[in-house]
C-alpha cells in the first residue's frame, strides 16, 4: 500500500467519524430545523397552576418578620439602613403596599403561580399573592414602562448550548446526545425598587434579577417546578442574594386566591 | 496489484457501507432510542450558599422551629420530646449528618467522577462534604439497590442517571437522622429523588424526601452551591467520643415528657407564630397557612398525643418473602441468613460451622442447604441467645446434621456413646430449662450450657464470646461476640422491626433490657463518623451498627421514662395507654395486632417499672 493509498484510506475514515454524528442525528430528528417559535420550543413544559411549598426560610415568609431581622440576605451597610428605616405606614401612604410583591421578592411569599403563554413570544406568570402578572418576553430585551415586575427577557436554556457543543459533532459532540432538557432563563431589569422580604429587606432600581426555571416531573405524575433566583444589586447588596424556591403542580386553579398586596 | 480505478471504487464502497452501517446506530453504541441525557460534569469544589435558612444551617434552628417541614403527629412529637443534650452522649458525640440534612450543612463539597479505565464510561459520581466528611457514591452504572437486610448508612445507597438537564438520584437505606438539627426527625425508612442541575457555575440540588414514619407528605427543599476555582484544602472533620459527664448513669438519655419542653412556649413568644404553624405539618408549608396563623391562637394540646387510635409501623418489611434462605456477607468468615422468622448468623471456617440461634424451624433444610453453599463443613456449634421459638426453631435439624468431632475420642465419648454425634448446642442454662418445661426434644436441647456471666471459645481462628444478659427480653438471653470479625448477634434484646419484647413471663425486664442494651454498646466501636466498625445482627431486621442500637436505646430509655412517671404520678395500665407513651414512635415500632402489640410492649414496662 503506497502513501497516498494510506491518506485516501484516513481521510475515508476521517469522513465516517465526521459524518457519523450528522447522520445519526439525522436519524433522530434531522438537523436543527428552522427557527421555531419560544413557544413550540419549548424544552420543558411550565404551564399551569403551581402552589408554593414553602419548606424553608419558613419564619421569613409565612408572616412578616420584625423589622431589622435579616438573616441570611448579604446586604451592605446601605441595605442594613434602608431595612432598618422600613416603615409600612409610609409605605401605605405612598400606595406602594406592593414593594414585597416585586420580582425581587414576588415568587418567595406563599402563593400560587399560573402560567400560561400570551402568544408565541411571551409567557405570563401570574401570582395571587398581591395579584402579580410577569411577562416573560422572548427575543430582543424588552422595553417599557418600569413597573414592580420590571423587564424581563427570555430564553431557553438548552444543555446542549450549555456543553458548547459545535453542529459539526451534532450539536453534541462524540458521546454526548441531545437531551430534549433545558430551563427557561430570565433576565429581569429595570424594575421598580421593593423588598426582599416583607419586612423591607430593600433590593434598588439599579437590581439585576437572573432566574432559572427548572421542572422535575416525579413518579405518580407530580412534578415540581424550581426557581433558581440571583439578585444582584451594587447598591443594597455586597454579593449576589441566592435563592432557590420550589413549587408543585397543581391540577387545576383550587386554590386560586388573589390577594391584594400588603405591606405589612 | 489491484488496478488503481478498483481500489478508489473499494474505499468508496468502505466509505458507504461504514455510513451505512455506522449510521444506524447510536454514536454512543447503544440503542438509538430513547436518546438519553448527555448529562454534565459536576466534578469540582462547591460551597453553599447560605441565603436561606442560615440560622438553621448555620448556628442551628430554635427549639420548636419546625414549620414547613410535612411531619406527623409522630415527627411533631418526637421532635417535642427532643432535648438537645443528647447529643452529650457518648454515642451521639459524632453522629454524622444523613444525606437530605448533609447537603443543607455547612461546608465546602467536592464532587468527581470515576470512570472505567478502559471503557470510560462513567462508573460513580462521588460526592464528598467537608462537614462530617459524609461521603456519598452515586452509581451511575445501573446496578440494583441492595436488599431491604442490608446495612443502612449516613449517606445511604445512592444510584443516579441523567435525565433532561438534571443528574437524578435516587437513594435508600439511610440511618436515622434529622431534617433539622432541633430534633426534627428523619427515619431510616426515609427515601430520597434529587435532581442536581447546573447553571453555570451555580449548581441547584433538589431533594423530594419521603418518610413513611415521621412525614405527612414528602419534604422538599433547594439548596443552592457556588462553583468554588481552587481546593481550599481543607477537607476532614474529625471526632471522636472523649467528652465525658462523669457520674451520668448509663440508662440516662435527656428528653421532655410530653408537654414539658420549655423553649417550645419561647420561641412561639418570641415570634409570635401559633403552634398550628411552627410545629410543623404538611398544612404549615401551603399558601393557606399565613392566613391559618393570623386567625389561630396558642394550642398547646398539640404538645401531647391526640386522642387519635395508636398508630401502626410504617416501616418497609425486612424479611423476604418468597420462601427461601437469603445470604448477606458480614465480615470475614461470617454470615447472615434471613429467610426464616429469624436472623442466623454462620461463622464458617476449617474447624466446622458455628451458627448463632436457628431460626423459625420452618425452612430448616433450606437453611442448612444454605450453610453448605458456604462450606462443607459440618455443624459443630449452635449458640442460642435465648430459648424463644424464633430463636430456637431449627435446632433439632441442624444439630442431627452437624457434629461436633472436639469431643469425640475423648474420655468424654468414652462416658456417652453419641458424645459428638450432631452439633453441640451452647446456651444459658435457662434456656435449657426453659425448652426442657416447653418439652421440646432431646435434639432441641442445649448440651452445653453455662450460668455466669460468659462462655468462651475459640474457634475458626477467631475469639467467641457468649454474654448472658439477665432478665433482658428473658431470663435467658446472651449475646455473641465474634471479636476477631468484631460482628455481635443479639438475638432478641435489639431488633429493628418492633418494640423490644419483654417477655415478664420467662423473666424479662425493661431495666434488664436496657442493661443489655448499653452492654452491646459498651463492645461497639464504630469506625467513622459513628458508622460502620462493630457490626451488629439483629435478631429480626437489617443488618446494623451501633448507630441502630442507639436510637434503639434510647427509645426503650425514653418510653421507660415516661411510663414511669405516668406510674408513680399513680396511673393506671388503662390510663397510661391512654396516654400513648410510644405515640412518636408507633409509625415505626407500633402494632395494634399479632404477636407483640404496641399495648403489650407498654403493658410490659408498666409491670417491671412498678416493681
Amino acid at each position: 500500500m503506497t502513501r497516498s493509498h494510506v491518506a485516501r484510506r484516513v481521510a475515508a475514515s476521517a469522513i465516517v467519524l465526521v459524518l457519523v454524528p450528522v447522520v445519526a442525528r439525522a436519524q433522530r430528528g434531522g438537523f436543527p430545523p428552522a427557527p421555531q417559535s419560544p413557544r413550540l420550543a419549548a424544552p420543558i413544559d411550565l404551564t399551569g397552576y403551581w402552589v408554593s411549598l414553602v419548606t424553608e426560610d419558613w419564619r421569613y415568609r409565612v408572616a412578616t418578620p420584625p423589622k431589622g431581622d435579616y438573616n441570611s440576605v448579604p446586604l451592605n451597610p446601605a441595605g442594613r439602613k434602608a431595612a432598618d428605616a422600613w416603615d409600612p405606614a409610609r409605605d401605605e401612604a405612598a400606595g406602594e403596599q406592593c414593594k414585597a410583591y416585586g420580582v425581587g421578592g414576588v415568587m418567595r411569599l406563599p402563593g400560587r403561580l399560573h402560567v400560561v403563554w400570551l402568544d408565541d413570544r411571551t409567557l405570563t406568570i401570574e401570582t395571587d399573592a398581591g395579584t402579580q402578572v410577569r411577562t416573560l418576553r422572548f427575543g430582543p430585551a424588552p422595553t417599557g414602562v418600569s413597573d414592580w415586575q420590571g423587564n424581563s427577557q427570555a430564553s431557553w436554556d438548552r444543555m446542549e448550548g450549555a456543553m458548547g457543543a459545535g453542529l459539526l459533532f451534532g450539536g453534541g459532540g462524540f458521546g454526548v446526545g441531545n437531551t430534549g432538557g433545558g430551563s427557561l432563563k430570565v433576565v429581569t431589569k429595570g424594575m421598580k425598587p421593593g423588598h426582599l422580604r416583607k419586612n423591607g429587606v430593600p433590593y434598588s432600581a439599579d437590581a439585576v434579577i437572573t432566574e432559572y426555571f427548572d421542572r422535575f416531573d416525579l413518579a405518580g405524575g407530580d412534578a415540581l417546578l424550581v426557581v433558581s433566583t440571583e439578585v444582584v444589586d451594587p447598591t443594597y447588596l455586597a454579593q449576589p442574594f441566592w435563592t432557590s424556591t420550589h413549587f408543585k403542580k397543581q391540577r387545576d386553579a383550587t386554590g386560586w386566591k388573589p390577594t391584594p398586596c400588603t405591606a405589612r | 496489484m489491484i488496478p488503481h480505478t478498483t481500489r478508489t471504487r473499494r474505499h468508496a464502497v468502505t466509505v458507504v457501507v461504514g455510513l451505512f452501517v455506522l449510521a444506524t446506530i447510536d454514536v454512543r453504541g447503544q440503542a438509538p432510542t430513547p436518546a438519553p441525557s448527555p448529562g454534565f460534569d459536576l466534578s469540582g469544589y462547591w460551597s453553599p450558599v447560605l441565603h436561606e435558612d442560615g440560622m438553621d444551617r448555620g448556628a442551628g434552628p430554635e427549639i420548636g422551629d419546625y414549620g414547613g417541614i410535612p411531619i406527623n403527629e409522630a415527627g411533631r412529637l418526637f421532635a417535642l420530646s427532643y432535648d438537645p443534650s443528647r447529643l452529650t452522649l457518648r454515642h451521639h458525640q459524632c453522629d454524622g449528618y444523613v444525606a437530605p440534612y448533609q447537603m443543607r450543612a455547612l461546608g465546602n463539597a467536592r464532587a468527581w467522577e470515576e470512570r472505567d479505565p478502559k471503557t470510560h464510561r462513567l462508573i460513580a459520581i462521588h460526592w464528598f462534604s467537608q462537614t462530617f466528611e459524609g461521603k456519598r457514591t452515586i452509581w451511575m452504572d445501573g446496578r440494583p439497590h441492595p436488599p431491604a437486610y442490608a446495612p443502612h448508612s449516613w449517606m445511604g445507597f445512592s444510584t443516579g442517571r441523567f435525565v433532561g438537564n438534571a443528574l437524578e438520584v435516587q437513594t435508600t437505606h439511610l440511618k436515622q437522622g434529622w431534617y433539622r438539627r432541633n430534633g426534627t426527625p428523619e427515619s431510616d425508612q426515609a427515601t430520597l429523588v434529587e435532581f442536581f442541575v447546573r447553571h453555570g457555575d451555580r449548581l441547584t440540588h433538589t431533594v423530594v424526601v419521603t418518610d413513611p414514619v415521621y412525614l405527612e407528605e414528602p419534604l422538599v427543599t433547594t439548596t443552592d452551591f457556588y462553583r468554588q476555582p481552587t481546593d481550599h484544602q481543607n477537607w476532614l472533620f474529625p471526632c471522636d467520643d472523649g467528652e465525658q459527664v462523669l457520674g451520668r448513669a448509663p440508662d440516662d438519655v435527656p428528653s421532655y415528657l410530653f408537654g414539658q419542653n420549655p423553649f417550645v412556649k419561647e420561641y412561639r413568644t418570641k415570634y409570635k407564630l401559633a403552634a398550628v404553624g411552627h410545629l410543623g405539618g404538611a398544612a404549615s408549608g401551603q399558601p393557606e397557612i399565613v392566613s391559618t396563623l393570623a386567625a389561630a391562637g396558642d394550642d398547646p394540646s398539640l404538645e401531647r398525643p391526640s386522642r387519635n387510635a395508636p398508630a401502626t409501623s410504617k416501616a418497609a418489611p425486612v424479611e423476604p418473602t418468597d420462601g427461601n434462605i437469603h445470604i448477606l456477607p458480614v465480615r470475614g468468615n461470617v454470615y447472615l441468613l434471613v429467610g426464616d422468622e429469624g436472623n442466623i448468623v454462620v461463622q464458617v471456617g476449617s474447624e466446622g460451622v458455628f451458627v448463632v440461634d436457628t431460626g423459625s424451624g420452618a425452612r430448616a433444610a433450606k437453611t442448612l442447604a444454605a450453610i453448605r453453599t458456604l462450606s462443607d463443613k459440618p455443624v459443630q456449634f449452635i449458640a442460642n441467645t435465648s430459648f424463644l421459638p424464633d430463636r430456637t426453631g431449627g435446632n433439632e435439624v441442624l444439630r442431627k446434621a452437624g457434629a461436633d468431632l472436639s469431643v469425640r475420642g475423648t474420655f468424654f465419648s468414652l462416658q456417652f456413646r453419641d458424645a459428638g454425634v450432631g452439633a453441640t448446642i451452647m446456651a444459658h442454662q435457662n434456656v435449657q430449662n426453659r425448652l426442657n418445661a416447653a418439652k421440646r426434644p432431646a435434639d432441641a436441647l442445649p448440651t452445653d450450657t453455662f450460668l455466669e456471666e460468659r462462655r468462651r471459645t475459640f474457634h475458626n481462628d477467631d475469639a467467641i464470646e457468649m454474654l448472658w444478659q439477665p432478665n433482658a427480653v428473658t431470663d435467658g438471653d446472651s449475646l455473641v461476640h465474634f471479636r476477631r470479625a468484631d460482628v455481635i448477634a443479639t438475638g432478641n434484646i435489639f431488633t429493628t422491626t418492633q418494640y423490644p419484647f419483654i417477655d415478664v413471663a420467662h423473666g424479662g425486664t425493661v431495666e434488664g433490657e436496657i442493661k443489655a442494651l448499653n452492654q452491646i454498646l459498651e463492645r461497639t466501636v464504630f469506625e467513622h463518623q459513628g458508622q460502620g466498625g462493630t457490626l451488629v445482627v439483629p435478631g429480626h431486621g437489617y443488618l446494623s451498627d451501633e448507630h441502630e442500637v442507639v436510637e434503639y436505646r434510647d427509645m426503650v430509655v425514653i418510653v421507660r421514662d415516661r411510663i414511669r412517671a405516668l406510674a408513680q404520678s399513680g396511673a393506671t395500665l388503662e390510663q397510661v395507654k391512654a396516654a400513648r407513651p410510644t405515640a412518636d414512635y408507633d409509625t415505626r415500632y407500633g402494632a395494634t395486632t399479632g404477636p407483640w402489640t404496641t399495648d403489650m410492649f407498654v403493658e410490659a414496662v408498666y409491670r417491671t417499672v412498678r416493681r
